[in-house]
């Protein structure tokens, strides 16, 4: 589904003078609003002929001390039919910090609005449950605020632990509500994954009301994007979606690129898309292998972290770790790829596809399994975009949204392939929507390989980004000087903010980075893929069994270093 | 006498010998660290080779807790409880920076190494550490406990000899 | 344009609801099992410690500190790679050399392994080649103060074995390969090819 018309949105015209303004200058349109206006506003763009922006992708605060109106609200919205972002801007005064919320126009809004109050403290009235979602109940203050110490911490003790009591709304079975039990699962719970806490109200064993917690992993990585210069901060997106760091990698490196004003250079592209595959097909064999877990299928699980293995091996060539690769760089990548790159890509496309192939075959027409996923979970294309989904998942409720396809990045225009699309919208599509995704992934691989390796640098042949060779830096006193300042002062970035995007494994992964032109970045925001489609899991699980919700979460692929940063 | 003590001492040898050749891990894990242990008790290193794949998640039925991935401050009354809920004999490895140290993350929500709240037996360093780093942490700690037991014995023994003497006193 | 408002789940074709696949599934159990009995040595499983991995020479472990042909440290306490790790678990303390063409030296250079998140920017930053990584992962420590690892430790490793190099600034077999690459003596893929099909084992080297 490539979007057919790309207009720039016109400033509407029914608001009064001076309320919407157009901020010139920025890298996609940004109106700056007052809040006043700022809900009437969301409503005409999400339902306007003209606007259509239905999908809520990030919202965000920034804080400006030097500025009167000193916290901003950002968001970022996308228009799926007509493939065109906005920015809205909502300037708020550090006295009043309080915005209208826009839950009701954007479902996706809820989780976002909490952390924005967690962050920074902006309050959204309407908000019917306000509270901190990243960090803990004893916290005090907003972490995110320039004036927010970042080792200032606050101790949790275990009687201040929330402990939440979803009540289902009132209604109809009220007569038998004695038979009600209230049940904690997590956050150390096999089920969920690591660091999910999900209390449930149940009736018999059918979840009536859910509350979902949480931030158990909330490791704090915008407030250390602040404090470390820009090429420190690879290493950190390593961590965010840690099943495929390589595409975190990618994805931030091309969003300073381009606020830099440079390209890789052809070779660096080439394997970035290369690396950038193979890790998806990781992240596919990690969710599907524990969703599969969670249902009781434990062979897959085995068989599809060979894969896994076998890509480590290559990652490990070219970059030195197995997981955590930091071989992005800004400008390119850390160091060439390794001579036998090609040799080793050819051999992993031999290795991979045949163990994808017994997955399949044990469980793509088990009826044990269709039992447990099909209809379990569901959620059609309409309520998920407002829930602001993206990635595999949306595409298994029939919504066709690709970042590679719709704006293609890197050499994916280039290539032949196509966007799997399901309708089913349960965990049974997600799961097929991976398993077609990896073999898009394989062909989209082998394709580039044909294409022979092109020749050249692998990092753009630029000092004031790039460190000069280490030869050079031996031998010449410019490159030595160049080096020097390099790393003690880091790169340093013009003024601006921009959003740039990558499909990453489990939908779109944005970078909103403002600088200051100083050596490290003013503010870094991760526009998380399963932040959202986390925030649904509440309305995903009620009405299921409590067996449901485990393979629902799998399903989702919720990973924690990317929700909680 | 002389007999009671020895087989007291074999007895414990023997409950030794078994306690370190087969832990029943239960897997802290929270963020990147999880995947590596997942690699680790997975086919390619499999850990059953010696004796621990028996991973249950419940902390009663495990005696060796291997935290894997960040603690926050969130967190840790978590495993403080998880780990207190744990019957002794029990052991704790730390596996990775963020559980060693914090890493990196010198931050408001994270806690700097879990030993603010747990004892810990085996820190293993990495940022993950490799599947054989853990396995090497683990090994290193069966010979910590193997060291334990020994020195457990020889103390029994010694105090046995002696309990033997004021016997003969008596 | 409008989204699906409702889902159209997966419809079980007769075989499947007769549960009839799950025959094929057990043929692909049955088959590994039958393969991994007749076969000698496990397909996969690595038996460490008697076995290792081969991890390539870029394999980012151990730090070594290296040496002049004097023996004496070749860092001149620059604090270059101190600025640069994101994790700051370098400390250094820089002493005046006595030799005059040395600037300087470190008294102290201590590498906290606890904190260090192997991520290779101290090999990037060094202008020396003074500090590079090993392929030595077999680390674990009882206690906080043994992980702080000082310059004489730090030494260590590259004298024992020069095959344990890891992740460095610069890989001259590498650059040689890249070299006859070039000139067309070598077709890399065709060699992995010869390689595989000599040996029927499936190559630890190139599986990782």
């Amino acid at each position: 589904m490539a979007p057919t018309v790309t207009v720039p949105t016109p400033l509407p015209e029914k608001f009064p003078e001076g309320t919407v303004v157009e901020q010139e200058g920025m890298d996609q349109p940004t109106w700056v609003v007052q809040r006043e206006v700022l809900k009437d506003l969301a409503l005409e763009l999400r339902d306007g002929p003209e606007t259509q922006f239905d999908l809520m992708l990030d919202l965000c605060g920034t804080d400006y001390p030097e500025r009167d109106q000193r916290f901003e609200a950002v968001y970022h919205l996308y228009s799926l039919p007509r493939g065109e972002r906005l920015r809205l801007k909502v300037p708020v005064t550090e006295d009043v910090p309080t915005l209208p919320s826009l839950i009701d126009v954007w479902k996706a809004c809820d989780w976002f609005e909490r952390e924005a109050w967690d962050m920074f403290g902006l309050r959204f009235d309407g908000h019917p449950n306000l509270r901190r979602i990243l960090t803990h109940e004893a916290f005090q203050g907003h972490p995110l605020r320039k004036d927010y110490d970042p080792a200032r911490r606050w101790i949790l003790t275990e009687d201040k632990i929330y402990r939440p009591h979803p009540q289902p709304p009132e209604g109809e079975d009220d007569d038998d509500i004695f038979e009600r039990m209230t049940i904690n699962i997590g956050p150390s719970h096999p089920a969920m994954h690591g660091t999910f806490r999900v209390v449930a109200t149940l009736d018999g064993e059918t979840i009536v009301a859910s509350e979902v917690e949480i931030g158990y992993l909330h490791r704090c990585f915008e407030k250390m994007a602040e404090t470390h210069t820009w090429q420190q901060v690879i290493p950190y997106t390593d961590r965010l979606n840690y099943c495929s760091s390589f595409i975190n990698n990618v994805a931030y490196c091309k969003t300073v690129e381009t606020m830099l004003g440079i390209e890789a250079p052809p070779r660096a592209v080439w394997a970035r898309t290369i690396l950038s595959e193979f890790s998806r097909i990781m992240d596919h064999c990690v969710a599907n292998g524990s969703t599969l877990v969670d249902a009781g299928a434990l062979t897959n699980f085995w068989y599809m972290f060979q894969p896994r293995e076998e890509i480590y091996g290559l990652l490990e060539a070219c970059s030195g770790a197995r997981l955590t690769v930091s071989y992005g760089r800004i400008g390119g990548l850390s160091a060439d790829l390794p001579p036998d790159f090609e040799a080793r890509c050819r051999r992993l496309l031999e290795i991979i596809p045949p163990f994808i192939d017994d997955v399949d075959g044990l469980i793509a027409k088990n009826r044990i399994w269709l039992d447990r996923s099909v209809g379990v979970a569901a959620i059609s294309g309409e309520e998920a975009v407002n829930w602001g989904w993206t990635g595999p998942c949306l595409r298994a409720s029939g919504v066709g949204y690709d970042v590679r396809k719709a704006h293609p990045y890197d050499l994916y225009d280039t290539v032949d392939w196509e966007v799997p699309i399901f309708h089913g919208g349960d965990v049974h599509d997600r799961y097929r929507v991976r398993m077609a995704e990896i073999r898009q992934s394989l062909s989209i691989i082998r394709q580039l390989l044909d294409r022979g390796m092109p020749e050249g640098p692998v990092i753009v042949d630029d000092p004031h980004i790039a460190l000069p060779s280490k030869e050079a830096c031996y031998n010449q006193m410019e490159s030595m000087i160049y080096h020097f300042k390099l790393i003690m002062d880091g790169i340093q970035v013009p003024p601006g903010e921009r959003y740039s995007m990558v499909e990453g494994a489990n939908g779109e992964l944005g970078f909103y980075i403002v600088s200051d032109g100083g050596g490290k970045p003013y503010r870094v925001k991760v526009r998380p893929p399963c932040f959202p489609m986390m925030s649904t899991f509440s309305r995903l699980i009620e009405g299921g069994t409590v067996s449901d919700a485990v393979v629902s979460l799998g399903g989702l692929n919720v990973i924690a270093g990317e929700l909680e940063r | 006498m002389i007999g009671e003590s020895w087989i007291t001492t074999q007895i414990a040898a023997l409950e030794g010998w078994a306690q370190r050749n087969s832990f029943w891990p239960l897997p802290f894990g929270t963020a990147c660290c999880a995947i590596e242990f997942m690699g680790t008790v997975s086919s390619h290193y499999d850990m059953s080779r010696f004796g621990y794949e028996v991973v249950r998640f419940s902390p009663r039925q495990s005696d060796i807790m291997i935290v894997a991935g960040t603690i926050t401050d969130k967190m840790a009354p978590v495993m403080k409880r998880i780990y207190d809920q744990m019957p002794d004999p029990k052991w704790v490895v730390s596996m990775g920076a963020c559980a060693c140290s914090g890493g990196f993350y010198r931050a408001y929500h994270v806690m700097q190494g879990i030993d603010e709240v747990i004892p810990v037996d085996v820190y293993v360093p990495g940022c993950p550490p490799t599947p054989e780093g853990l396995m090497y942490g683990i090994l290193q700690l069966k010979e910590k406990i193997a060291r334990s037991h020994r020195a457990q014995a020889k103390k029994e023994d010694s105090r046995g000899t002696d309990g033997d003497r004021s016997d003969a006193a008596a | 344009m409008s989204h699906p408002n409702e889902v159209r789940p997966y419809r079980y074709s007769l075989s499947e609801k007769l549960y009839l696949p799950l025959f094929q599934g057990m043929w692909i159990t049955l088959r590994h099992f039958v393969k991994n009995l007749v076969r000698r040595k496990p397909e996969y499983t690595i038996e460490y410690p008697e076995e290792r991995r081969q991890y390539s020479h870029r394999f980012r472990g151990h730090h070594i500190l290296t040496t002049r042909p004097d023996g004496s440290l070749r860092c001149v306490a620059c604090f270059l790679c101190a600025t640069n790790c994101p994790a700051e678990c370098i400390h250094i303390e820089a002493g005046e050399h006595p030799d005059v063409n040395i600037e300087k030296y470190p008294v102290v250079y201590d590498i906290d392994m606890l904190r260090c998140v192997f991520c290779g920017y101290c090999v990037d930053a060094c202008p020396e080649d003074a500090i590079i990584m090993s392929n030595n992962y077999d680390m674990a420590f009882f206690n906080r103060a043994q992980s702080i690892v000082s310059k004489e430790d730090l030494q260590k490793p590259y004298t024992v074995d020069p095959s344990v190099l890891g992740y460095r600034p610069s890989y001259p077999e590498e650059d040689a390969m890249r070299a006859r690459l070039r000139e067309g003596v070598v077709d890399l893929v065709e060699e992995a090819r010869r390689r595989h099909e000599a040996s029927p084992e499936p190559p630890k080297a190139a599986a990782g």
